[in-house]
């Protein structure tokens, strides 16, 4: 049990730390610009706990983050208001998300193979679609998907709670859910009991296609352009994410407040870093080994059990 | 002596999986080591062989205690065992497995290869194997891997052999060939210990034998002087007759009709039918076809021609998901594999083939779910702390029932049991016997597909043979073995002979 607090307990020793550490961590521009950054990586964290309990993974978020994020931008640039440009920037990337789904399910490729193959892909695509360069000319009113505050709270916090409480739910009450525990669990199991496996495992990939499509809206919104190079590397954080909050690579395992702490952890990480002067490139080192002990430190826990 | 070990004992965290293990084995004998699941068996051998340190006592070899590190220190000193097949490497060659690790070296760790294929022939030869050195073991069977792991056990010219239950996987004719081979081990003066839950095979193998019981060695002698029923006795700890008998009921409507399978060069025509309440078993050979005919009537493999009724409906079956909708259910002899997601909760694997049912809109109804799992823990006596706890926590016996739970659960009154008590110990079989009795007596067709020749004629009502992807007979409960083995083997016997 304690083990399975774990995450919980050091996010809260992190904060406290960090607290003594530095007068400027605790102070309302600080944690909102905290809470700010996670966002992204917490939205799209949200689809990959999903894919991994249902025994995938999604290399690709990255590139389909940059692609949801500027086909919002180009419709909202081509004059779309500003929800029809954000709601295209979602469905893009539901769309992405379905073709992974499609052809890992369908074709029963390994879900490795296929989000390396479509992490370049979409890139390549984006690229081309933007020429390279940047969307620019974005309507004001965009900027407060990212920037905005409601009741004093960052708007983005608002959203990422309801994007939570929408997976959790998701996940633990309804038959979507179950079936994607079950087919992580033990996927032939699964098809022997007569699950559409195929038509579940392209679902999830789809839901976290969109909640990345989502990120990528906020990602542009936060950087006030669309950028054909966003979110590179984000899959890696993503992933960890999940399993610092106790999913596991093998399937079947997972939950959604054990992600909100794996991307609090990483995000307090980042900025108290940023805080205390640690330079950007040990962060990446610190980060990496964090990830490495959390695995760890679950992989034991469970030989213990056995 | 060969080998002495006296009082060993073995903990894990706060689990004592050895109390007092004691076990004396001479060269030149075979020297079986008996227990029920979780005895203590593996863990004992374990020690010996180097994979585990002991908590305590002494293992004395050829008269001096020896502490072993690891595997590697055991063969040093001459001490092998033969895994299952999961441990060999499918890509390589034989002869490359046999040396994998402990290869024949050359200068700067070069590995040549020719010279590793002349060894491996060499060695095969010798023991009269019937491989090829330069086969790959992909290609396999069963028995064949088997003997890859036997070369690799003795290559190094170990005077001592374990074999952990090297016939479960293996057909009458292949664990014939296996008694063989280690009846010839013995005959070169090595010692042998053998593991095994077919106490049919005891006196084809075995002149001593040690029995574990929770950790404690309960019994070691001769062979000869006990009898089955006594070992049974100490291997439970209590009193139950090797001899299960089911009393047949009127059977009801027929609830399984097959006409005219056929999947080319696999299944031949295969005609038959299962009435309710009734338990039919089919016999074969390992490559009869047995297996194929559960999985093609299951929707796994496709089938060019026959037709199927389920309870009077013909069915089209083309995936599992079709079979589970037509009322067909086929338990894997791997329950764990295909029929439980052991890190799920008990309740999640309950509801796993018919979750709709308590579903609304979608949402899964959390109160319904734990009262349709409380349910079956009752009626089917589940040992389990509650419907929460992880189906991996639970025994071996108890994990069948909620399998069968979840396909009871779906209403399901047709079940395929393809080699239900394979890798079950002997309190656990007769369990699952009664389990099978009960699903039968409540309104199942059971369709049984067994190895184990006595176990056939122990449960089932009627027994089918099959041969070469044909049905050859179709024998009363009251045939004998050898019967059914002429229909298994004999390519000159008539066609189904009704």
């Amino acid at each position: 049990m304690i083990q399975r607090l774990l995450p919980f307990l050091s996010l809260i020793v992190l904060f406290v730390a960090l607290s003594i550490a530095s007068p400027h961590f605790l102070t309302a521009t600080n944690l909102s610009s905290v809470v700010r950054q996670t966002a992204v990586i917490n939205i799209m964290a949200l689809g990959m706990t999903i894919i991994i309990i249902a025994g995938g993974i999604d290399l690709s978020v990255g590139s389909i983050l940059a692609m949801g994020g500027v086909l919002g931008c180009r419709a909202m640039e081509r004059g779309l208001p500003v929800p029809v440009g954000i709601l295209i920037g979602v469905l893009a990337g539901l769309a992405c998300g379905l073709a992974n789904g499609v052809l890992i399910a369908r074709l029963k490729i390994a879900p490795f193979i296929v989000t390396l193959g479509t992490l370049g892909m979409l890139r390549g695509l984006t690229l081309i679609i933007t020429n390279g360069l940047p969307v620019h000319k974005l309507p004001p009113g965009f900027a407060f998907l990212g920037e905005g505050s409601v009741l004093g709270v960052p708007f983005v916090l608002w959203l990422l709670v309801v994007c939570a409480a929408i997976t959790h739910v998701l996940l633990e009450h309804t038959r979507l859910g179950r079936y994607a525990f079950a087919i992580g669990s033990n996927q032939d199991a699964a098809v022997y009991a007569g699950i559409p496996v195929a038509f579940h495992t392209t679902a999830v990939y789809a839901i976290g296609g969109m909640l990345t499509g989502l990120s990528g809206m906020i990602e542009a919104s936060r950087l006030s352009t669309g950028q054909p190079t966003a979110g590179q590397g984000y899959e890696l954080l993503a992933i960890a994410a999940v399993v610092i909050g106790g999913g596991s690579l093998r399937g079947g395992e997972g939950s959604v407040a054990g992600t909100l702490i794996g991307a609090f952890i990483m995000g307090l990480l980042s900025n108290g870093s940023d805080l205390l002067g640690v330079s950007p490139y040990l962060q990446q080192v610190i980060i990496g080994g964090v990830i490495i002990l959390a695995v760890t430190v679950d992989e034991l826990r469970k030989r213990r059990m056995v | 002596m060969l080998l002495r070990l006296e009082n060993i004992q073995k903990r894990f965290g706060g689990v004592t999986a050895l109390a007092e293990g004691n076990l004396e084995v001479d060269a030149g004998e075979v020297h079986l080591l008996l227990g029920e699941n979780g005895a203590g068996k593996s863990t004992l051998m374990k020690i010996v062989a180097g994979m585990y340190p002991r908590d305590g006592g002494r293992m004395l070899w050829q008269g001096g205690e020896v502490f072993l590190g690891s595997p590697a220190e055991a063969a040093a000193i001459g001490i092998a065992m033969v895994h299952q097949e999961s441990l060999l490497a499918p890509h390589l060659t034989v002869g490359e497995n046999i040396f994998l690790g402990r290869g024949e070296r050359e200068p700067l760790g070069w590995v040549s290869r020719r010279r590793m294929a002349a060894r491996a022939a060499r060695l095969i030869e010798e023991h009269r194997f019937p491989l090829q050195a330069d086969w790959r073991v992909e290609k396999l069977s069963p028995a064949g891997k088997q003997l890859v792991e036997i070369c690799r056990a003795i290559q190094h010219g170990s005077s001592l052999l374990i074999f952990d239950e090297p016939t479960s996987s293996l057909s009458e004719a292949e664990s014939t060939e296996v008694f063989r081979i280690v009846r010839a081990l013995r005959e070169r003066r090595m010692g042998v210990i053998y593991i095994t839950h077919r106490l049919e095979e005891l006196r084809a193998v075995g002149d001593r034998v040690t029995i574990l019981r929770d950790g404690r060695t309960v019994h070691a002698g001769p062979l000869a002087e006990a009898t089955i029923d006594q070992i049974i006795q100490h291997m439970v700890g209590r009193e139950i007759s090797a001899i299960y008998h089911r009393d047949p009921i009127e059977p009801g409507e027929t609830l399984l009709r097959v006409e005219g399978l056929t999947r080319t060069g696999v299944l031949d025509n295969i005609s038959f039918s299962v009435r309710a309440g009734e338990i039919v078993g089919l016999a074969g050979l390992v490559g009869a076809g047995r297996t194929e005919l559960c999985r093609a009537l299951f929707g796994i493999d496709p089938v060019e021609a026959g037709r199927v009724w389920v309870g009077g409906r013909e069915a089209r079956i083309r995936s599992p998901r079709e079979a589970v909708r037509a009322g067909i259910a086929l338990l894997t002899e791997d329950r764990q594999k295909t029929g439980l997601a052991l890190g799920l909760a008990i309740s999640s694997n309950v509801i796993l083939a018919n979750t709709s049912a308590i579903c609304r809109g979608g949402f899964v109804s959390g109160a319904a779910e734990a009262r349709v799992t409380a349910d079956y823990i009752g009626k089917l006596r589940i040992k389990a702390s509650s419907g929460r706890q992880l189906a991996g926590r639970l025994s071996g016996g108890n994990q069948q029932k909620v399998v069968i739970a979840k396909w009871l659960y779906r209403d399901t009154r047709v079940f395929l049991f393809d080699e239900p008590t394979r890798g079950i110990d002997v309190g656990a079989k007769t369990e699952v016997f009664e389990l099978m009795d009960s699903l039968a007596r409540s309104g199942a067709a059971i369709l049984m597909v067994s190895s184990e020749l006595p176990e056939l004629l122990q449960a089932a009502d009627r027994i089918l043979v099959m041969r070469q992807g044909r049905l050859t007979a179709e024998l009363p409960r009251d045939t004998t073995q050898e019967e059914i083995m002429r229909y298994a083997t004999l390519t000159s016997s008539g066609e189904k002979s009704t």
